[in-house]
């Protein structure tokens, strides 16, 4: 088994007080919640936290996690042979996390206790949940992903198609077992998007660049582009201003019902850093033929360097 | 079932009261003061209160929020209805920021 630090996950010493654990938890909540915080890694933080303040915060916990010595992150580990007995019935555990044996302490116990007191209640299974990382493709045609389960075996989830970044997607009843004729948990997947080189999803529409030449701008043009199912053509009118959109309706994210979002070509004018003797001269020759004023509170004209 | 190929709820089919708060771990009083603020949209379903399924996503974020902050539910309907208009301005800021080059 892997050993982790509760007491420096926590940022605390060792003899930290109860209150001191407490703060120390609020603290760094308050920080990492993944509501909160958007820092990449800040969900991993946040159950890190959570589950070290979970261990510390129940006496029973932590001195049985005291108890088993200070070991460094990571390291293997093997706990004292009666924890066997004592808190998981002897069950073999080869692949362990240090998590799941408190869990099972703090359920271990309160079996215990509703045993002694002779009363059978119900416990509702736990619930599992799953960040799902789609590609955009995945997204627009539906996928399937595969979750394990708590305590062994898989099971395949249809992610529909017209799910987007952020979504939350509920599977009831099929999380780990309830005990004492309780309902078995949830399954939940949370979908995030993988950045794609292109396309910028917002909700159901995608939002592409598209850079053109100063001349394309002014006198208008053909231009192909990349959709999601293949490349279109689109008509840049005469005189196209950069910031203006290209909408081409239905070629975004499919919708969950019917219909889809739409495409958005964001026009871009990119001038050339670097230009030939004939170019520049064709440009001068430009200047001088225009009467275009872009800036029309100046009376004066242009300065040529 | 080994091998079967499980669908997620649609978020706009409907959930009774009692499943939500099975679901969510809130408590019923702690429903209703949600609801009396408006965060939760309800109908009239066969027994009491229906949701739309996708409301259990937010009763679960209320639940952890009450969980590691100690919120009480006008502190919960607080915190869900900024989280909500920060979503959306996320959202926005996302669309404009498509406009500007990168």
């Amino acid at each position: 088994m892997k050993f982790k630090d509760y007491y420096q996950s926590l940022g605390l010493q060792r003899g930290a007080s109860e209150e001191e654990i407490k703060k120390a938890y609020r603290r760094l909540a308050r920080q990492y919640h993944p509501d909160i915080s958007k820092e990449t890694g800040a969900e991993e933080r946040f159950k890190e936290i959570s589950e070290a303040y979970q261990t510390l915060s129940d006496p029973e916990k932590r001195q049985a996690y005291d108890d088993l010595g200070r070991h460094r992150p990571g390291e293997e580990f093997r706990p004292p042979p009666d924890w066997e007995t004592r808190f998981w019935g002897g069950q073999t555990h080869q692949e362990v996390d240090l998590s799941e044996l408190f869990e099972q302490m703090g359920f271990r116990s309160s079996q215990r206790r509703r045993q002694a007191g002779g009363v059978d209640f119900p416990i509702r299974g736990q619930d599992v949940e799953a960040v799902v990382r789609l590609t955009l493709d995945e997204v627009s045609r539906g996928s399937q992903v595969t979750l394990e389960r708590p305590g062994g075996g898989s099971v395949r989830i249809r992610v529909p198609q017209g799910v987007t970044d952020g979504e939350r997607l509920r599977i009831p009843g099929r999380g780990g077992a309830g005990s004492g004729g309780g309902p078995d948990g949830d399954v939940y997947l949370h979908i995030q998007l993988q950045p794609h080189p292109l396309f910028r999803p917002v909700g159901h529409d995608l939002y592409l660049e598209l850079p053109l030449t100063p001349w394309e701008a002014a006198l208008g043009s053909q231009i192909e582009l990349p959709s999601l199912d293949g490349r279109v053509r689109v008509t840049v009118k005469p005189g196209a201003q950069a910031g203006q959109k290209l909408r081409l309706a239905g070629k975004g994210l499919p919708k969950r019902g019917e219909g889809a979002g739409d495409l958005y070509a964001v026009l871009q004018i990119v001038v050339p850093t670097q230009i030939s003797e004939r170019e520049q001269e064709l440009y001068r020759e430009l200047a001088t033929v225009s009467t275009f004023q872009p800036r029309p509170h100046d009376t004066g004209g242009a300065t040529h360097a | 079932m080994p091998d079967d190929l499980l669908i997620p709820v649609d978020g706009e089919s409907s959930l009774e009261s009692e499943e939500l708060l099975a679901a969510s771990g809130l408590a019923h009083e702690e429903l209703v003061e949600l609801v009396e603020f408006g965060v939760f949209e309800t109908s009239d379903g066969a027994k009491g209160w229906s949701f739309q399924a996708r409301v259990v996503h937010q009763a679960r974020r209320a639940v952890k929020l009450r969980d590691t902050f100690g919120l009480n539910p006008p502190g919960m309907a607080l915190a869900l209805t900024y989280l909500e208009k920060i979503e959306a301005l996320e959202q926005r800021l996302r669309e404009l920021e498509c406009l500007v080059p990168r």
